[in-house]
């Protein structure tokens, strides 16, 4: 049982740590929804931040690993908050989740350090996709 | 570069209704109307969420919808939680995403400002210095209506 235990907060461990960032409390939760039913086996859910100033101050907490990143946000931006998250951790994968939907942004998005784009609104199936694709790349 | 709201540009915003819904609940929401609001008379319901324009462009976009609406469009989110704080959270985020939709075609000189959320109608309506009349969307789902209104003009002459 002990044995068992063990196993499980091990394999817990070693699953990605995921920062959500949006500052809509009803988007959050619905990542974290998803995330939890097992769709995205490799991450954890480890913090929720509803800007970017929040992110950077949860990212020392917690030194996630991936993060979805909304990009309209008070406080801080997400363009400005991924320049600064890749600062801190160059190994960071960041997966922008945003409504504005234009190339300039996501491409503006990507060359600030982010990974991939994922425009709202989103079903379950976009979001594990893109995540798990995301955690696969080479 | 004419930068005004054409009523093809209306159209933009009438596909990311549409792709809302769809991509949302699952269901086709029915576009009922598109109209010219009259003066000083927005068509509001239970909450509004305000997204304000600026950039090349300038005005605001808004959606309003009664709260049994909102109250299904949080289950579609499987979001259980329907208290006062979320409806507003949903209006705003619904405004944020039919706006930030529409940069598709606008591109990023289309900028556009975090939600403003309220129950009812928003004072700052008032406030908005523009010319245009706003235009509505009306739609339709689940049997419950509700609008959403742009009214945003070019920020540049010609």
């Amino acid at each position: 049982m002990t044995r068992n235990l063990r196993t499980t907060k091990a394999a817990k461990r070693e699953k990605h740590k995921l920062m959500v960032v949006d500052d809509s409390n009803i988007i959050r939760n619905r990542i974290a929804r998803v995330v939890e039913a097992g769709r995205i086996p490799a991450v954890t859910v480890v913090g929720m931040a509803r800007n970017g100033m929040e992110a950077l101050h949860l990212c020392h907490e917690h030194w996630p690993d991936v993060i979805t990143m909304d990009l309209t946000m008070p406080e801080m931006d997400g363009i400005v908050c991924t320049e600064n998250l890749v600062r801190i951790n160059p190994d960071v994968l960041i997966l922008v989740v945003s409504a504005l939907n234009d190339k300039a942004t996501a491409l503006e998005a990507l060359q600030k350090g982010a990974h991939g784009f994922v425009c709202k609104p989103f079903t379950d199936d976009q979001l594990a996709d893109a995540l798990n694709e995301l955690l696969e790349a080479p | 570069m004419n930068k005004d709201i054409s009523e093809e540009r209306i159209r933009v915003f009438t596909n990311a209704v549409k792709h809302y819904f769809t991509q949302v609940a699952g269901e086709a929401v029915a576009i009922d109307t598109a109209f010219l609001a009259e003066d000083g008379n927005p068509v509001c319901y239970d909450y509004t969420g305000l997204i304000s324009v600026s950039g090349d462009f300038r005005g605001c976009v808004y959606f309003s919808a009664p709260r049994v609406m909102l109250r299904h469009l949080l289950m579609a989110h499987g979001e259980t939680d329907h208290r006062e704080e979320h409806l507003l959270d949903l209006v705003g985020e619904v405004a944020n995403t039919f706006s930030g939709n529409a940069r598709e075609y606008f591109g990023p000189s289309f900028a556009i400002s975090t939600p403003l959320a309220v129950s009812g109608r928003p004072d700052c309506l008032d406030h908005h210095e523009i010319r245009e009349r706003p235009f509505v969307i009306s739609i339709t789902w689940k049997a419950y209506t509700a609008a959403i209104a742009v009214c945003v003009e070019g920020n540049r002459p010609g």
